[in-house]
């Protein structure tokens, strides 16, 4: 079965350009605007792992980041930003990767990689 | 950041409509005066209380008796109650309860974090607490204490080496490891942690995306041995009181006994020391008074805690503690007995081994803790044979 992964992030082209890069590595891609958007396709879809975006409207990663270990502890988790600066933040420390932004998803790719072969084994 | 949500079941009915830190003590005093006075005097001034269950008496307290820091220094008392940012339950355990408030924390983003309880009574200089931490290099101290071997299922029990690192801990085990030398002793968890800020969100995290109970005692302490620098801290180094006090009052007996010690002509629990007075909140009262000096009819107060507000009037008073604005009519006899703000006990009544919570009339008569059999029909009636009237009953 493919593994599910849900793209959190407000900027529209960015979000086509991780859905389509990950449709083409094997994955199915839920996508989500707001950290809201977020929480509901949680619920709803059970995503393997979530990319998510900080800097966002409506709800903020930082504060989706709590809600969704409040929902499901172990979900793995990677934090894609512009920002480096994220990671004095105690929440950020929560989640199983920090990776900044760039226009080559390499890193991003092996990360999703490794965590999903980990899975909910921490 | 001061832990003030348990729900104190093993105090009912003193809990049932106040959390366990706002049950009054000593006649002015709540619960969570002497943990707040003790971080006061230890020069700690940047307090967070986390509540949950029944805060608002709580809440109240800290906002009429406590907003006595200046803002302007960066010093406060806090009240926080749980927010749910992170999830809709309640605090799952201690650990949970901090945690759960991690958003807070980095607003402050302090060095060191102190842990503490609400519930619990004694004088502590937490300086040297945290002295000893930052001496000894360490990630986490915990507060110890020597206990009763027979005590153990209500402690966390810790084993020590040389040094006082924390080699071994058992959350409330039935066969305690004991102190070296003592075998009738055993050292326990206080339940106060200085921890190092990082180290305290690490474990957390990890904590939180694990199956656990969330609980210092059960989860974080246990993980952190053998991995992290966790060392105890003998309370007798930080002891304000010099005599080894400290109380859980966990239990209504245990609540009676040391309310009882203060009507004693030397009382375990030192109220009077200058250098660590306990602050509280008190309305203002006219001072204590006794009337009435008839044959017969006298009004008197021995070996009694009185507070303001309060009235002998032609009744007597014997090794008991009056909260503010009680008022004794003529005739009436009070023994042994707890008696809370605004109590009034009627002609002829006589109340004897009893806790009567606020703002109970006792009717003229009545007799209260003469007959277990029959006070058991209406109010709490512990082992020991105390009789609990609760709040807001109509006799």
């Amino acid at each position: 079965m493919k593994k599910k992964i849900l793209v959190v992030e407000d900027e529209e082209g960015l979000r086509l350009f991780y859905e389509e890069e990950l449709k083409a590595e094997g994955y199915e891609v839920l996508t989500a605007r707001n950290g809201r958007e977020a929480i509901e396709r949680l619920e709803k879809e059970r995503p393997d792992l979530v990319i998510l975006d900080i800097v966002m409207p409506v709800m903020d990663g930082m504060e989706t980041l709590g809600r969704i270990l409040g929902k499901d502890r172990k979900i793995p988790i990677i934090l894609n930003t512009s920002y480096s600066g994220y990671q004095q933040d105690f929440m950020s420390w929560a989640a199983d990767a920090y990776i900044t932004k760039s226009s080559d998803l390499s890193e991003l790719k092996r990360k999703i990689k490794e965590l999903l072969e980990r899975g909910r084994n921490r | 950041m001061i832990l003030a949500g348990g729900r104190g079941e093993r105090l009912y009915p003193l809990t049932r409509d106040r959390a366990k830190p706002a049950v009054p003590f000593g006649g002015i005093y709540r619960i969570i005066d002497f943990t707040l006075s003790n971080c006061l005097h230890s020069d700690i001034r940047r307090i967070f209380v986390l509540t949950q269950y029944k805060s608002t008496s709580l809440h109240r307290h800290i906002q009429f008796g406590w907003s006595i820091l200046s803002a302007p220094l960066g010093e406060f008392i806090e009240a926080i109650p749980a927010q749910q940012r992170i999830n809709e339950h309640w605090y799952q355990g201690t650990a949970d309860a901090i945690f759960q408030n991690i958003y807070t924390l980095q607003q402050e983003k302090p060095d060191l974090v102190l842990i503490l309880s609400g519930d619990h009574i004694y004088k502590m200089d937490y300086r040297k607490m945290i002295t000893y931490h930052i001496e000894k290099g360490a990630d986490l101290t915990v507060g110890a204490i020597r206990m009763d071997r027979k005590q153990s299922q209500e402690f966390g029990v810790i084993e020590v080496d040389n040094e006082w690192k924390i080699i071994g801990f058992q959350e409330k085990p039935e066969i305690p490891r004991t102190i070296p030398g003592d075998p009738e002793g055993i050292l326990a968890s206080m339940g106060i942690y200085v921890f190092k800020t990082e180290i305290l969100v690490r474990r957390l995290i990890e904590d939180a995306r694990s199956e656990s109970t969330h609980d210092f005692g059960r989860d974080i302490i246990p993980a952190m041995i053998g991995k992290d620098r966790v060392f105890a801290f003998d309370f007798r180094i930080g002891d304000q009181g010099g005599n080894g006090y400290w109380r859980d009052v966990g239990t209504i007996d245990a609540y009676f006994e040391a309310n009882m010690d203060l009507v004693s002509v030397t009382p375990q629990l030192n109220l009077y020391d200058s250098q660590w007075p306990i602050l509280t909140y008190q309305s203002p009262n006219p001072p204590a008074k006794t009337v009435l000096l008839e044959e017969g009819r006298v009004g008197t107060a021995l070996n009694s805690v009185i507070s303001n507000g309060c009235i002998i009037s032609g009744g007597s008073v014997i090794r008991s503690i009056l909260s503010p604005r009680v008022m004794i009519h003529s005739y009436a006899e009070v023994e042994d007995s707890i008696l809370m703000e605004g109590v009034d006990v009627g002609r002829y009544a006589r109340v004897r081994r009893s806790i009567i919570d606020k703002e109970v009339h006792i009717p003229q008569g009545m007799k209260i803790g003469f007959n277990l059999d029959e006070d058991v029909k209406r109010f709490t009636v512990t082992g020991s044979g105390i009789v609990v009237v609760p709040k807001g009953i109509r006799l």
